[in-house]
């Protein structure tokens, strides 16, 4: 089956002055709450989109914002509307466009969580008792999110022979990334003997393998393809998607600590190559959701960018840095950018796209893959021009 | 001298006979009354065969650690840094994150064989915990 696709393109990107406002909430300043940043955000997006704010008649929102509060601070009466994480955001929009509930779709997504002291770990972590996985884990001292993928990459290293040196080469990467993007909050470069020398958090992950907790927003604009040619010379394809899911086992761990979600990746990865008629090896640049570290030499194995077993000799010999064979995170990523839960990647693939990504420019780069591997949830998103 | 509280264990309405059998320091597991799987957590239809007939069955007590991490950074009082955590691999089948009590293994701790044991926390909670199988073959 052939599917037709180029049906959807992103016309618009949106961001706050993350760097600015680590530096202001560090101060002891609030610069804003959740709901202005992403009203920033959006601002941001409007103009860089050229369009008139009337034509937008769907929203959807991140999940650290109201969704009715969001549409009344933005003034957006929708047809069409919904609330999701970044990745699924995208699909979602997708999915509204090309089944016709709207044309033209705002992602906004803000979050104070530096400045309002979010915790990701402890006994108010997440929601505490509201998650499963923390009731049966917290008894025996078990909470972060970190934890969780110290775990897993414990038990990854031990079968894949992969080396704290080996992994401390994607912290060293994506700064090296990040060094040349002025909006990055993290740029100076640092070597495996840094990443060796820093300390632990939860072993076996070095601190640097934790993304930035930072303030700030994000916001983008899809719309369908007709819409997108007509308003601006440079929209970005999403020319393929794919999901795919491992809740069994969940809870405690299974699919984690024996699959690595393994599986699941490759599904998405799948369904995503096949919409988009083309794979791995075309892509010029790859952008992995990256809370911790870890995701990435995941992703690179269940994504088809190595075989499973050889992510060390990839990162030794192909190499995921500025110079290397597969530019990875070309922004810095959560690691050294901005942490803004998946959606600085979609600026990022978009930046890269239109060929302003400055000083980390990827030359000539016509298709850009996202990855997102977050709870069991695998999904795939490949981009282009 | 406070005590610091032991993160609560919070029974749920399927869970309630885990938590009581490891009060009473007898761990039973719920497994589907069908098809035989365990399941932990405990729920209320079998995921694999949806059945919906239950027991709850005392476990052997062996397992094998998949993983292991050491906290460097204090999060819950209870349990100040440096904190070790493994995942077990009960030989009935499902993985239980938990501690490990007396001698550590030397180097990497992944496939060591162990055996459970239950601790009373300061505060008198009561956790199953293991300790390294020396008895393994």
């Amino acid at each position: 089956m052939t599917r037709t696709r180029r049906a959807t393109a992103i016309i618009g990107i949106g961001q706050t002055d993350w760097s600015g406002d680590w530096r202001r909430v560090r101060a002891g300043e609030k610069p804003a709450d959740s709901v202005g940043y992403a009203a920033q955000a959006f601002q941001d997006a409007l103009r860089d989109s050229g369009i008139p704010k009337d034509d937008i008649d769907g929203l959807i929102v991140g999940p650290t914002t109201a969704y009715e509060r969001m549409g009344e601070v933005l003034g957006l009466n929708v047809r069409w509307g919904g609330q999701a994480d970044a990745v699924q955001s995208v699909l979602q929009a997708q999915m509204a466009i090309e089944a016709g509930y709207a044309k033209v779709i705002a992602l906004v997504y803000g979050n104070d969580q530096r400045s309002a002291g979010t915790q990701y770990g402890g006994p108010s972590a997440m929601g505490g008792q509201s998650f499963l996985s923390y009731v049966y884990h917290s008894p025996w001292g078990m909470t972060s999110q970190g934890a969780l993928y110290a775990l897993t990459l414990r038990r990854y290293q031990h079968e894949r022979g992969l080396s704290e040196a080996d992994m401390g080469q994607v912290a060293v990467a994506q700064r090296a990334w990040a060094s040349m993007n002025e909006a990055a909050i993290q740029r100076k470069q640092i070597t495996i003997d840094d990443y060796l020398q820093s300390r632990y958090v939860c072993e076996p992950l070095h601190v640097f393998d934790y993304c930035l907790v930072n303030d700030g927003g994000v916001a983008l604009i899809i719309a369908d393809a007709e819409y997108a040619e007509r308003m601006r010379p440079d929209p970005v394809y999403i020319l393929g998607t794919g999901r795919s899911d491992l809740n069994t086992g969940a809870t405690s761990l299974e699919p984690r600590l024996t699959d690595y979600y393994l599986p699941a990746q490759q599904q998405a990865g799948a369904s995503s190559y096949e919409m988009a008629g083309i794979g791995p090896d075309d892509m010029d640049v790859m952008l992995a959701y990256d809370s911790f570290s870890v995701h990435v030499p995941l992703a690179l194995e269940g994504y088809g960018y190595c075989e499973v077993g050889d992510v060390a000799k990839f990162l030794a010999e192909k190499g995921i840095g500025p110079g290397g064979a597969l530019p990875v995170n070309t922004h810095g990523g959560h690691l050294s950018e901005s942490y803004m839960q998946g959606w600085n990647h979609q600026l990022e693939a978009v930046r890269q796209l239109r060929g302003t990504a400055g000083d980390r420019q990827v030359p000539g780069a016509q298709t850009v893959h996202y990855t997102s591997d977050v709870a069991g949830k695998c999904m795939s998103v490949i981009y282009g021009r | 001298m406070d005590i610091a509280p032991t993160p609560a264990p919070v029974p749920l309405v399927h869970d309630i006979p885990f938590w009581e059998s490891v009060e009473q320091q007898d761990l039973k597991l719920q497994r589907c009354a069908d098809c035989g799987q365990f399941r932990y957590p405990a729920g209320p239809i079998c995921a694999q065969c949806n059945s919906e007939q239950v027991t709850w069955e005392l476990v052997s007590g062996k397992g094998t650690i998949l993983s292991w991490v050491v906290f460097h950074k204090t999060y819950l009082p209870a349990y100040p840094a440096p904190h070790t955590v493994i995942a077990v691999r009960l030989d009935e089948g499902p993985i239980i994150i938990s501690n490990l009590e007396g001698p550590e293994p030397e180097g990497s701790w992944i496939d060591e064989r162990v055996s459970l044991r239950y601790a009373t926390m300061p505060d008198g909670v009561v956790l199953p915990r293991f300790e390294l199988d020396r008895t393994a073959s």
